[in-house]
């Protein structure tokens, strides 16, 4: 991503969200996006993800620009009950991803098993979205994006309506799932713990008009991570104090 | 069972008091009582004349309520996906709206003849204006992240359109469509008093011509029957077909 402008609006109405965005991802690595709520997290992500253009600047991928929304980064909203098809089950919700992605109709049943026990809702799959409970939905979306073998995950805010201890649960199960299939992940977040946690690096957006990532802190702690550890909580501090 | 047996009970009260007033405070003439009005009504239904009536106004608002939620759809979806067709349209739809079928019967009447051409005519009419303004709502309310959603797994634009963007508009069609049938009942009747030779409402204009009040009122029971019986059996087949489609709504 190079020096990414975005403005909103004409006239006097004309805002200015973004400005001088620059940022590298690398294929595996997990990064969060934390700021502060209005900073344009989520605009920069919804140009990551192709659905809104930079007014100058360019976003690449793999070398090539971003046009539009790509098979290769599929974005993960914090609303699962609005991003899911809910007139669907759980596995025809897996289904609909493998049909609209053109995967042979033979190699279906396989993938929905092996996503649906990997997300642990094997046994729920002829339930529809409004009889899981939260977490079971954001599950069933991370089922229904790694379905179609994604290389970039983007997360805006995902467990944000989760409580603390779901939250807990599915940072656990993300990281797992990070690990074992090597996905690049973009998360969007206001949560410094949440951040620290989970990040390799964690990009400091400032507060707009105007914003810009202002830092960059890389986070080379084993994980799982406590952030009631020193080391972790000296990190969280740091972040603190320049958030603040 | 509980509420069938409050359903039957209010209306069995109502029958009751219908029959003392109109045969103790009223004028049984002017107000048949429910006894006089179902000895009217035993020869009508044996001779079959009741039926006759029934199945031309049916058939007249089965073919205009379908060919008016065929375009209304078809146009609706259009207008909720193209914005600019909209912007065009949206302001003709806003005014003719206001035109009921019953301020379109005697321009219908010179258009068409008192044939069946009218009715279907006003039936689309009054069923059109109600399915599309509803499909319009659903297709521009369907939910941006569940669009933006499905075209990152790699839905196309058609794909979106065709399994996102119109089942979410499901439940406002088929809300529109309800809406639309009770209306097809109501208006129905006007046009038949106006200009027709047979269907229910000639049978209301005729009786009353020739002040058969009880005649009138076998009329008007038949209306209130047929537009309950119409509207539960919609229910059911929607509840049938389409209650995946409906059953989230509290959800989103």
């Amino acid at each position: 991503m190079r020096n990414v402008r975005k403005e909103f609006g004409e006239g006097a109405e004309r805002y200015l969200a973004l400005d001088g965005i620059h940022l590298d991802v690398s294929q595996g690595e997990f990064v969060c996006l934390l700021g502060p709520s209005g900073c344009g997290k989520s605009t920069l992500l919804n140009i990551l993800a192709g659905f809104e253009r930079a007014t100058t600047g360019s976003v690449d991928f793999e070398g090539a620009p971003v046009r539009g929304a790509g098979r290769d980064r599929v974005m993960f909203f914090q609303d699962a009950g609005a991003a899911l098809l809910p007139w669907l089950s759980v596995e025809e919700n897996v289904r609909f991803a493998l049909r609209v992605r053109s995967v042979p109709k033979a190699e279906w049943p396989a993938i929905i098993d092996k996503y649906l026990v990997m997300v642990g809702l094997e046994e729920h799959r002829r339930k529809f979205p409004a009889q899981l409970s939260g977490g079971m939905r954001q599950r069933l979306q991370v089922a229904r994006a790694l379905a179609v073998e994604p290389k970039v995950l983007l997360m805006d805010e995902p467990f944000g309506a989760l409580d603390a201890l779901t939250r807990r649960r599915m940072h656990g199960f993300l990281l797992d799932i990070w690990q074992r299939t090597r996905t690049t992940i973009v998360f969007v977040t206001h949560d410094i713990a949440e951040a620290v946690t989970l990040a390799d690096r964690i990009c400091i957006m400032s507060l707009g008009p105007g914003s810009r990532i202002s830092e960059v802190i890389d986070v080379k702690l084993p994980r799982p991570r406590d952030i009631a550890d020193p080391a972790a909580a000296t990190i969280f501090r740091k972040v603190e104090e320049l958030l603040v | 069972m509980r509420a069938a047996g409050l359903f039957a009970g209010s209306i069995l009260v109502a029958f009751v008091v219908w029959q003392f007033l109109s045969t103790v405070v009223f004028n049984p003439f002017l107000i048949p009582p429910p006894l006089v009005v179902f000895k009217t009504m035993v020869p009508m239904v044996e001779n079959g004349e009741i039926f006759k009536h029934v199945a031309i106004s049916l058939a007249r608002v089965a073919v205009g309520f379908t060919t008016g939620c065929v375009a209304g759809i078809t146009l609706g979806v259009i207008l909720g996906r193209i914005r600019l067709v909209n912007e065009l349209l949206d302001p003709i739809i806003e005014l003719l709206r206001y035109l009921s079928p019953t301020a379109m019967i005697p321009i219908a009447v010179i258009w068409f003849g008192i044939g069946e051409l009218s009715k279907y005519f006003l039936i689309f009419w009054g069923t059109f204006f109600i399915v599309l303004i509803n499909t319009v709502a659903g297709v521009m309310r369907a939910p941006i992240i569940r669009q933006r959603a499905s075209e990152c797994l790699g839905a196309s634009p058609l794909q979106i359109f065709l399994l996102v963007v119109i089942p979410s508009a499901a439940p406002y069609i088929v809300t529109g469509m309800r809406i639309a049938m009770a209306s097809s009942f109501m208006s129905i009747i006007p046009a038949e008093i106006l200009a027709a030779d047979s269907g229910i409402g000639f049978l209301l204009q005729q009786s009353s011509v020739l002040l058969q009040t009880n005649r009138i009122f076998v009329a008007l029971l038949t209306i209130c029957v047929l537009g309950f019986v119409t509207d539960r059996l919609f229910r059911i087949a929607v509840d049938r077909m389409l209650s995946r489609y409906m059953s989230y709504i509290s959800l989103t």
